[in-house]
């Protein structure tokens, strides 16, 4: 029991990760209080899925540990991790519905494969979870005849069926339209504030992860470079952060190769 | 592949012992579909495939008999040859390039657009939920598909030594039955139970084993077709081998 008194919902430390001779993830080490949110933020390729796949048990750091609700993941078989994964919910980046089922049927998927709802409940907790997201009346369709935007939503819906401790969303609003960005984070800050989960939040819309956040972490090239609350992050000198918050095509972060480098590539010579 | 496939085999077993002892349940609803999928919806093949093969083996070995002046004997060779070994290597044919294949590239669509892995963090073992309706539809529906393939391909003989070799209605029925045993029907639909577990439980580790998107799909689905002909002649050879040639 004691460690679902834990009062970090989640703890990370000296998280190392190589694919191959690549190290993708150096010494990633934070922490998160029960109740909070925590938007990890970062450039295409920095590592942030990578490091949210590790949050979630699919990929096996090379070094380090990981308490997920008081629970060292990195250590767990396939029974203990389906354990822990029972307390948490994972949106994904596209939804990743399963396409043979129904929008109805993808809400109700982990309700009634937790053996302990009925039908007639699950159908009513995916009225009232498909109504939170702005999909009532979706039920019956399939998800190929729903949008990009709303098979998010579902995936949303679907994460939090079973009211989980420990919310982790990829991207939850890229492809959203103003409105349902707004949506989506006032529904994360409604779940967190009002039922007292926590969220881990895969961001690179600056607008949202500033709206939500009571923490924030910056990636760059598999380290953290910057952690702390929003506030600390905005004030935080790092050009490499300020460049990525003001969204600045020129700075330090290198988008095309100097042109030394640039020649040197071409024509192969080291 | 060797390796997925054992642990994937044992794991779906495993899978099947623990809803046998009440630990977990077993998805009946979706065992029915596939077995909807894999056999009802194949029988219009396996039919005519079977049938047709009645006609060829009636008409292949109608000459041959002939010969021999004994063209009444067309009803043993054909009863004979399509319970032992031709209804359930058709069969097994049939269910490869239809349901094999469609198992495996389903299985790999799902595993590419992440669908598994989504199972997988929702604590829903994809074994469970995914590959034992599948193996087990593919078990159960393997025999109960080779036996009416066998009959459509006796009817097929039947209909060849009847109306062109004139031969007795009555009389094929009887020689039929005579050339035959029960022996000869057990040990077929014991080959499609075989040919059915190892269809099942190749596509599905074919499928889950997909890398490298659409591109990996098309590269495994092949792969499968492939090994489960492999495996399913090889199979026959050795059962073969055991019922009929080493007692």
């Amino acid at each position: 029991m004691s460690e679902t008194k834990s009062t970090h919902a989640l703890e990370v430390r000296g998280l190392v990760k190589k694919f191959g001779p690549r190290t993708v993830l150096n010494d990633i080490s934070f922490t998160l209080k029960r109740g909070e949110i925590l938007v990890i933020m970062g450039g295409s390729g920095c590592g942030k899925s990578t490091l949210l796949r590790h949050l979630i048990g699919v990929l096996k750091p090379n070094e380090g540990e990981i308490h997920v609700l008081g629970t060292d993941i990195t250590k767990l078989d396939d029974d203990g991790l389906a354990k822990v994964r029972r307390r948490f919910a994972m949106m994904h980046q596209f939804g990743a519905l399963l396409n043979s089922l129904t929008v109805g049927q993808n809400v109700a998927l982990p309700l009634l494969e937790s053996g302990n709802v009925s039908e007639s409940i699950a159908d009513l907790v995916v009225k009232l979870k498909l109504e939170l997201v702005g999909l009532t009346g979706f039920e019956h369709l399939k998800p190929s005849e729903i949008s990009g935007g709303m098979r998010k939503r579902v995936g949303m819906a679907r994460a939090l069926a079973l009211d989980p401790e420990l919310l982790f969303c990829d991207e939850p609003t890229s492809g959203l339209d103003p409105v349902m960005t707004a949506v989506i984070d006032q529904l994360t800050l409604d779940m967190v504030h009002k039922l007292g989960i926590t969220a881990v939040v895969v961001t690179h819309d600056m607008t949202s992860a500033f709206r939500i956040a009571n923490k924030m972490i910056m990636l760059f090239e598999g380290q953290i470079i910057a952690q702390g609350t929003p506030d600390e992050i905005r004030n935080n000198p790092d050009p490499r952060l300020q460049q990525f918050i003001k969204g600045e095509a020129d700075g330090p972060i290198p988008l095309k190769l100097s042109r030394d480098d640039y020649i040197k590539r071409l024509l192969s010579v080291d | 592949m060797l390796l997925a496939y054992t642990s994937l085999t044992l794991r779906a077993f495993a899978s099947i012992g623990r809803s046998l002892s009440g630990r977990s349940t077993l998805r009946v609803h979706a065992t029915f579909v596939q077995m909807v999928n894999v056999g009802v919806n194949s029988l219009p093949t396996v039919g005519l495939a079977c049938l047709f093969m009645g006609l060829v083996l009636a008409m292949q070995s109608a000459g041959q008999l002939a010969q021999l002046g004994a063209t009444e004997r067309v009803a043993d060779l054909v009863s004979f040859a399509m319970l032992r070994e031709i209804g359930p290597l058709i069969t097994a044919v049939v269910v490869i390039g239809r349901s094999g294949s469609s198992i495996t590239a389903e299985l790999g669509t799902m595993k590419v657009s992440e669908e598994i892995e989504a199972l997988e963090v929702m604590a829903i073992d994809p074994v469970r939920y995914l590959v034992v309706p599948r193996l087990l539809a593919m078990i159960i529906m393997m025999p109960c598909l080779t036996i009416i393939g066998e009959a459509l391909g006796l009817f097929g003989g039947w209909l060849l030594g009847v109306n062109s070799l004139s031969l007795d209605p009555l009389l094929y029925i009887t020689r039929s039955l005579q050339a035959v045993d029960l022996k000869d029907l057990y040990t077929g639909l014991f080959k499609s139970l075989v040919f059915g577990f190892l269809i099942g439980s190749i596509a599905c580790t074919y499928g889950m084993e997909v890398r490298d998107g659409a591109e990996g799909v098309g590269r495994n689905t092949t792969q499968s077709v492939v090994s489960c002909l492999l495996a399913m002649l090889g199979m026959d050879a050795i059962l073969t081998a055991i019922f009929f040639f080493a007692t």
